[in-house]
């Protein structure tokens, strides 16, 4: 049932273009550029962490045409694809950003979906985060051997590691589904009425569960325990109010080998207001 | 200073006189801030953490820079506009100098909590830089020298992210600016019906664009380095295609450039506490994810 490509899209090796790499040449010579903010950079610090570099990836991307039954609900694997593919060649080139600082990982990953008014049928898909090294020279790639990526924030990916977790992807997993419209009998039936439309209720839910299923699925082949902070978007980018996009956000982490001690918190009451 | 006129009373004789007058007070350095109280437009947290960390507002302090674009520049055209980036590095350096003398001028160490505000129009670029002078009350800087011999920092940063860099080791030294503008790729018509219904990635826009954004980034890290940071934080992204001209797309890049003034990083050892506002009682799950994230998730 996974119409998602099984295998994301091989990363096509050093297609960054040339100021790409002016500036990550840049980058090498001590300075270093983040998104975090002030309590974010220090927490990462506190993590044991040290920024490397800002890095992003983009993808302008031409999405194809299907066609689609009024009266019927069904996904739209081609439109699927086209998101799927899009997000994982930005990230891909994030990646790669993030491998020539020779970073152990990118935290504070950010999706973004950018329409130009020139751009007919296309969209600019971005990713950006911040390349972190470890300090204590540690190697914390994932499974696959590629920088980790997190959507956490600072504070967050701090709260994590203390835990004894460590953060493997970005997982995700979209689905484009097509709802079918009401008949008019079907609609002038229920007027008046209160009742379940169930023919909606199904649509909505099996595109959810579909696109969970796919992110839990990348989790998987991570080997990851679990997936933290996953949220659940829906948007009907360009398509009008009867095509909608679900997609599925989340980090996969794994447990750390090492015994963890959590610190009680302290109750406090502050006095803003 | 009498300038002010109120309705009914005669102009001063001696317009030019009195513009001397006003024109040699602008020029001289206002008097130490215990003789006249201050202005900020800090919170009464800010101040109270400010004064804490050792240091004091004393005045708030602008820049503003007006630079025109050369006419026609935005009309059609391939790749970098670079005439309109050049415009844009020389407002934002023309108001942050400007920023940095009015902070001399009240013997401010520098600037912090400056709102940009950066507006790129058909005929000029206008930057606003609004932020409040500080000093350390003894006059000295973190190495013991005497802070009025240096350049004065602007920082974006608030007073709360400023005394927490502080006590890290960090100070900031400067605004970090980038920008940069490009015309929108186009394609030929028959590649566009070629690619109707396919899935296909569209390169040379991917890499128009990304290298745009890129640049832009680069001469952030450039004007970083200039100012002698060693890091910039809060990086800020804004791009999209230009009110006046939908087929140009800008991009700016900036944050604040900072630099290690300790020996070493000092760990803030946070703790973990459970706030028991109303705020958290009230079961909000964003608030539970990070909200100080300021609106990086969508």
């Amino acid at each position: 049932m996974t119409e998602q490509p099984e295998v994301p899209p091989e990363p096509v090796a050093h297609d960054l273009p040339k100021d790409a790499a002016h500036r990550l040449e840049e980058l090498e010579h001590g300075l270093f550029t983040s998104d975090l903010s002030v309590n974010e950079f220090l927490l990462v610090k506190e993590a044991g962490f040290h920024p490397l570099g800002f890095v992003m990836g983009s993808s302008i991307y031409h999405i194809g045409i299907q066609t689609r039954k009024w009266g019927e609900s069904q996904e739209l694997t081609k439109l699927t694809e086209a998101m799927y593919t899009a997000r994982e060649l930005a990230m891909n080139r994030m990646e790669e950003e993030a491998e020539q600082l020779g970073a152990d990982g990118v935290v504070g990953v950010r999706l973004d979906v950018n329409y130009y008014e020139w751009g007919n049928d296309s969209a600019e898909f971005i990713a950006f985060g911040t390349a972190v090294k470890a300090e204590d020279g540690t190697s914390y790639r994932n499974a696959l051997g590629k920088p980790f990526t997190s959507d956490l924030s600072g504070q967050d990916f701090w709260t994590l590691m203390q835990t004894g977790h460590v953060p493997q992807a970005l997982v995700m997993g979209t689905c484009v589904f097509h709802i079918a419209h009401r008949k008019l009998t079907q609609a002038l039936g229920s007027m008046g009425q209160n009742v379940e439309l169930p023919n909606f209720t199904q649509a909505l839910y099996e595109a959810r569960e579909l696109a969970m299923t796919r992110m839990q699925d990348e989790a998987g082949r991570l080997n990851a325990s679990g997936i933290v902070g996953v949220r659940l978007e829906e948007k009907s980018h360009q398509w009008g109010s009867h095509t909608i996009e679900f997609l599925a956000l989340g980090t996969a982490v794994t447990k750390g080998s090492g015994e963890v001690t959590l610190p009680k918190p302290i109750t406090i009451i502050s006095l803003d207001n | 200073m009498s300038t002010s006129f109120s309705p009914g009373t005669t102009p001063p004789a001696d317009i030019r006189a009195e513009m001397l007058l006003g024109a040699r007070s602008l020029a001289t350095p206002a008097p130490p801030s215990e003789k006249r109280g201050i202005t900020s437009d800090l919170s009464v947290d800010e101040a109270l953490l400010l004064h804490a960390a050792g240091w004091e507002p004393l005045d708030l302090v602008c820049g503003v820079a007006v630079v025109s674009v050369p006419v026609g520049v935005w009309n059609w055209g391939r790749g970098a506009i670079s005439l309109a980036s050049d415009a844009h590095d020389q407002a934002v350096d023309q108001a942050a100098a400007q920023l940095r003398g009015e902070c001399s001028k009240v013997h401010g160490h520098g600037v912090v909590g400056v709102r940009v505000e950066v507006s790129v129009r058909t005929h000029h670029v206008d930057v606003e830089l609004v932020g409040t002078a500080v000093r350390p009350i003894s006059g000295k800087d973190a190495r013991g020298n005497d802070a009025a011999q240096a350049m004065p920092f602007v920082s974006d940063l608030s007073a709360r992210d400023f005394t927490l860099l502080q006590r890290a080791g960090w100070m900031p030294v400067g605004l970090a600016f980038g920008a940069s503008f490009v015309y929108a790729p186009r394609r030929t018509a028959g590649t566009a019906m070629k690619q109707t219904r396919q899935n296909v990635e569209l390169t040379n826009y991917t890499e128009a664009m990304y290298s745009a954004r890129e640049s832009a980034m680069e001469k952030m890290q450039r004007s970083a380095l200039h100012a002698g940071g060693q890091g910039v934080v809060e990086v800020k992204v804004t791009e999209g295609p230009m009110s006046f001209a939908r087929h140009a797309v800008g991009f700016t890049a900036w944050g604040t450039a900072v630099r290690l003034v300790a020996e070493a990083h000092q760990f803030v050892q946070p703790q973990v506490v459970l706030p028991l506002d109303d705020a958290v009682v009230t079961f909000e799950a964003e608030s539970l994810r990070g909200s100080e994230s300021k609106g990086r998730r969508r």
